[in-house]
């Protein structure tokens, strides 16, 4: 599950992880406003390049570079898909027209995919620079001032707290089932997938198992004592939490802006004059 | 004083055909160090559960006769009100911590009480440094050894400043020298602040010598009660198969043969001074 190892917290500390998660998370609800706003190939690429900076200052590059890796195959999938309907139903699109022959329509064409692949790119990456960067502490509490009730913002971090847990446990059955003769790369696909079912067993049973003993541990630690309960941290927002703040809200007031009044040239346009 | 009070206990699971305790009759008095022990399956842990209202609030099933804990009728109690009083640790030091970090999971308890943030801080801070894991604070729970794990655990129920900690078979995912690091954590609180301590221990080579109060149990009763000396000599503990210490065995091994020690040891510091002097004088 490449896709989701961007998705793993790794305990660091830089000005970008100690920004508050509440305004990282309006941070990339802009991003995400404005790369649907736009389907032009240069407003993407700027848009790409925005969330950039916070990727080298908290230091999270190579973490940040496996999750596009990761969404590479998707990205791939959806060139291609953009590029043969385009080229079988160009009406949608400005400046072709069936059938497409000239070098100029395949350009345009070509951007234009281009344009839908890199704006699922920048979602991809914005929101992964927000998890990269975000602890699921911090997220917790996030949700918990925000008003989410209790319960949810404790099976959140509880969930994130016991996967690595559960990781090794799944491992630790898998050799268990292995040494008994089990054999899980063998037979077509169905059969594999059948393979896993002596592993996903034991895995749940453990997991409900594991549940309940947590449950008792949390009634004796007083679960429920009171109806407002207090918390050892507090989110507050800084000074960093403010600008951060002023600088999403001129971002999306400028992408409307533009959005609205200013034709954004395509670079095949751009490139022909 | 009695802390703890039971009289003609039972209790049965739901489902359950057979109770899993049955007239249970102790006393247990402030400031002790009791060891719980008994072979698998003898009811040891649902009585530490009938001690902090888990049985029967949590389990629910049929409980008869009477339980007085700190002065409140555990019948009549919730868990929540019991745990100003009662602190649980249980054997598996995964399963009982669920936070992301050390100190957030010590907290837990005091955020369910509503205590003020800066007060929280101290108590947290106390407590971590009675279980002598100050520097773990910020850890994430699952990086740390099993050891370390079941400290955090007794500091997170020693943070709500319990009159009574239990503590179910801490030891038994743990290395000798975890175990004995534990065992030393558990009789500093019993010493120092006065906590009446439960410890149910199988291996009691490590933990007796701290204790002065044991409890057996088989099948569901309460088989003996009394001093760790007296306990460990005797002939009826060696029948239920409790793990007796190597020093206590070493007597009894010596009295067949002819050998009179002139007291029972427990350690085998005192067997070996016993020892001495009964060289000394043949």
């Amino acid at each position: 599950m490449s896709v989701f190892e961007g998705f793993k917290f790794r305990k660091v500390s830089s000005v970008v992880h100690n920004l508050d998660p509440r305004v990282k998370f309006f941070f990339v609800l802009v991003l995400f406003v404005m790369a649907v706003l736009f389907t032009n190939f240069l407003a993407l690429l700027v848009l790409f390049l925005v969330p950039l900076p916070f990727v080298f200052v908290a230091k999270v590059n190579r973490q940040w570079l496996r999750s596009l890796r990761g969404a590479a195959l998707l990205a791939i999938f959806i060139f291609a898909t953009n590029f043969i309907f385009g080229y079988f139903y160009p009406t949608s699109l400005s400046g072709i027209t069936q059938p497409v022959d000239t070098l100029f329509e395949y350009v345009v064409l070509l951007e234009r995919s281009v344009a839908m692949t890199l704006r699922f790119v920048v979602l991809i990456s914005s929101f992964s620079v927000f998890f990269l960067t975000t602890s699921p502490d911090h997220l917790g509490l996030a949700l918990q001032q925000s008003h989410v009730p209790y319960e949810f913002c404790f099976a959140f971090t509880t969930a994130v707290r016991f996967v690595p847990v559960l990781a090794d446990e799944a491992q630790t059955i898998m050799d268990a089932q292995k040494a008994r003769g089990l054999e899980l790369e063998r037979g077509n696909l169905f059969k594999r997938v059948r393979n896993y079912i002596p592993i996903l067993i034991p895995l749940i049973v453990n997991a409900i198992r594991r549940s309940l003993e947590l449950a008792e541990s949390m009634e004796s630690r007083a679960w429920g004592a009171s109806k407002k309960r207090t918390n050892l941290y507090e989110l507050k927002l800084k000074r960093a939490d403010y600008v951060l703040v002023v600088i999403s809200v001129l971002m999306l007031i400028c992408a409307v802006y533009v959005w609205l009044f200013v034709p954004v040239p395509s670079l095949t346009t751009l490139l022909s004059l | 004083m009695a802390v703890i009070k039971t009289n003609d206990l039972t209790y049965t699971y739901p489902g359950a055909t057979k109770p899993s305790i049955e007239k249970v009759s102790l006393t247990i008095n402030k400031g002790d160090f009791v060891i719980l022990t008994g072979p698998s399956g003898c009811g040891k842990t649902t009585l530490c559960r009938c001690f902090n209202g888990l049985v029967p609030h949590f389990y629910n099933g049929k409980l008869e006769g009477t339980l007085t804990v700190a002065g409140l009728d555990v019948a009549e109690h919730q868990i929540y009100e019991l745990a100003r009083h009662v602190g649980l640790v249980f054997q598996n030091p995964e399963n009982q911590l669920f936070a992301l970090s050390v100190e957030k999971d010590v907290a837990f308890g005091l955020e369910n009480f509503a205590m003020p943030r800066e007060e929280m801080r101290k108590r947290v801070e106390w407590a971590l440094k009675m279980a002598g894991i100050s520097e773990l604070a910020e850890r994430p729970p699952h990086e740390l050894s099993g050891g370390q794990q079941q400290r955090v655990a007794i500091a997170s129920v020693l943070a709500m400043q319990p009159d009574i900690m239990i503590l179910d078979e801490p030891t038994s995912f743990l290395d000798p020298l975890g175990a004995e690091k534990i065992f030393e954590v558990i009789n500093d609180l019993n010493k120092k602040l006065g906590i009446t301590t439960i410890l149910v221990e199988h291996r009691l080579d490590l933990a007796a010598k701290y204790a002065n109060h044991v409890i057996v149990m088989d099948n569901g009763k309460v088989a003996l009660t009394g001093s760790p000396r007296e306990i460990f000599s005797s002939e009826e503990a060696r029948l239920i198969g409790v793990g007796i210490p190597k020093a206590t065995k070493l007597y009894q091994h010596l009295k067949k043969n002819g050998v009179e020690l002139k007291s029972v040891p427990v350690t085998t510091e005192e067997a070996a001074n016993l020892l001495r002097e009964v060289l000394k004088n043949a």
